[in-house]
């Protein structure tokens, strides 16, 4: 993957533009995960109408309305393909899961959908699987710095 | 006589972790090298595993060039330095649902999954939240979940509500409620079988990062200093350390942290081609030394 400096201007721009949408759409995928987990494990909570899916749905009708609408550099255009095509995805696991509590029609186009952001994630920088900022045992290292930028 | 060996295995590290990620409120003191370890156990017929470590594919990339991880090694490599391989575990008790621990789950093809459902169901909670609440989904990786469905699925995820004895024999599930997460819990290897045993090893999963969040900074007189980082209680943690010794006979260096980089100079070790250590907590009969 190129590193962030070496990217251009236009493409940069779309990194910004889309990275909150590729974070919904991430959790829409950990959402959906999540009731299939409940469901496939027997809670009597995994119904059609878990509140979770509405707040799926919500979320995801808002991260796709943004990708399509995102405008991808030359650079940027494979991972826009990524990005349309786990939208899609998701959007078919999300209808599925309201249709009824069976895990296949759900897990299939959401493990589709899954890839598809991992493709992303890949293409370009900037776009997490997991976000491991202030999560344990994985902690940034701030830059060093001058002595006097530490006093306070 | 010890019934089952026991080995902490070194998979990866951070050469510089800041001190304050481990010792609640050490902050500007510094940095440690945080090694990533599993705990082995093998005997009465079986192996069985403590946390299963991160899928590389993954993320290795991202923490490699992000937050220095290095030196990741997978589990075909790391269980051959105990003559093991990954299809010949047949138990996993994942302590907690964090990338590092339950990250790998597809790694182990034979292996039945024990982890406390309000783990799960409270991770699913939490992404049930507005973005606003994300914090609190930090670490869980969404592929992890899928992959839960499908163990699910076969029969070999087990949600464990609390407490429960003789998970194996001699090997107790202790939960841990809203402390490092909302639903962590250590484990306890009662190795000569007995109810009152006098030879219990504790495994404290993140429970415990550092000898220091059982005596505080002076050994001589020592006191409970929470780990740096929880998504529940500070009191909990503490009351979790007194729950832990007390388990442990009272003995912290039988509390073991899979964090402590000092681990291997407190109980015989090596370090491997990798530059990675094996800790030797105990050997049950005709078990040879992996580390002598």
């Amino acid at each position: 993957m190129q590193p962030l400096h070496k990217i251009d201007d236009e493409t940069a721009a779309y990194i910004l533009e889309t990275r909150r949408q590729f974070e919904d759409l991430r959790q829409v995928a950990a959402q959906l995960a999540g009731f299939l987990v409940l469901n496939a494990s027997g809670a009597d909570t995994a119904s059609p109408d878990h509140p979770m899916l509405a707040s799926a749905a919500e979320l995801y009708r808002d991260a796709a309305e943004g990708v399509q609408c995102a405008r991808p550099s030359r650079r940027a255009l494979l991972h826009h393909r990524f990005l349309l095509e786990a939208s899609a995805d998701l959007g078919a696991a999300l209808t599925a899961a309201r249709n009824g509590l069976r895990v296949d029609p759900v897990l299939l186009p959401l493990r589709r959908a899954y890839r598809h952001l991992q493709d992303a994630a890949c293409e370009l920088p900037g776009f997490e699987m997991v976000s491991f900022q202030h999560a344990c045992c994985a902690a940034r290292r701030a830059p060093d710095r001058a002595p006097q930028e530490n006093r306070i | 006589m010890n019934r089952y060996s026991i080995w902490a295995m070194e998979f990866a590290e951070v050469p510089d972790y800041h001190l304050s990620g481990l010792i609640y409120g050490a902050h500007n003191q510094g940095y440690r090298r945080l090694p990533y370890c599993y705990v082995v156990i093998k005997g009465q017929g079986r192996v069985a595993m403590i946390d299963v470590g991160y899928n590389h594919k993954a993320y290795g990339e991202v923490l490699a060039n992000t937050y220095g991880v290095r030196n990741w090694r997978p589990p075909r490599e790391v269980l051959a330095e105990c003559g093991l391989a990954p299809e010949d575990v047949s138990t996993v008790f994942i302590t907690h649902a964090h990338f590092d621990h339950m990250g790998n789950l597809e790694d182990f093809p034979n292996a039945t999954f024990y982890i406390q459902e309000r783990e799960l169901s409270k991770w699913v909670w939490a992404m049930s939240l507005e973005r606003r609440f994300r914090w609190l989904m930090l670490g869980i990786d969404p592929a992890d979940l899928l992959r839960a469905v499908d163990l699910a699925r076969q029969g070999r995820l087990v949600c464990v509500n609390g407490d429960r004895e003789d998970a194996l024999p001699g090997i107790d599930l202790r939960a841990a409620f809203d402390t490092h997460t909302w639903a962590s819990m250590y484990v306890t290897v009662r190795n000569d079988l007995a109810a009152n045993s006098g030879n219990t090893w504790v495994f404290a999963g993140d429970l415990i990062y550092a000898a220091e969040n059982l005596r505080g900074a002076d050994a001589d007189d020592p006191f409970y200093v929470p780990v740096g980082l929880a998504t529940g209680s500070q009191v909990n943690l503490i009351m979790t350390a007194e729950d832990m010794i007390k388990a442990a006979q009272g003995d912290p260096n039988r509390v073991i942290a899979v964090h402590e980089d000092r681990l291997g100079s407190m109980f015989p070790s090596r370090t491997t081609s990798a530059n990675l250590k094996i800790t030797e907590l105990a050997l049950a009969e005709g078990e040879p030394s992996r580390v002598g």
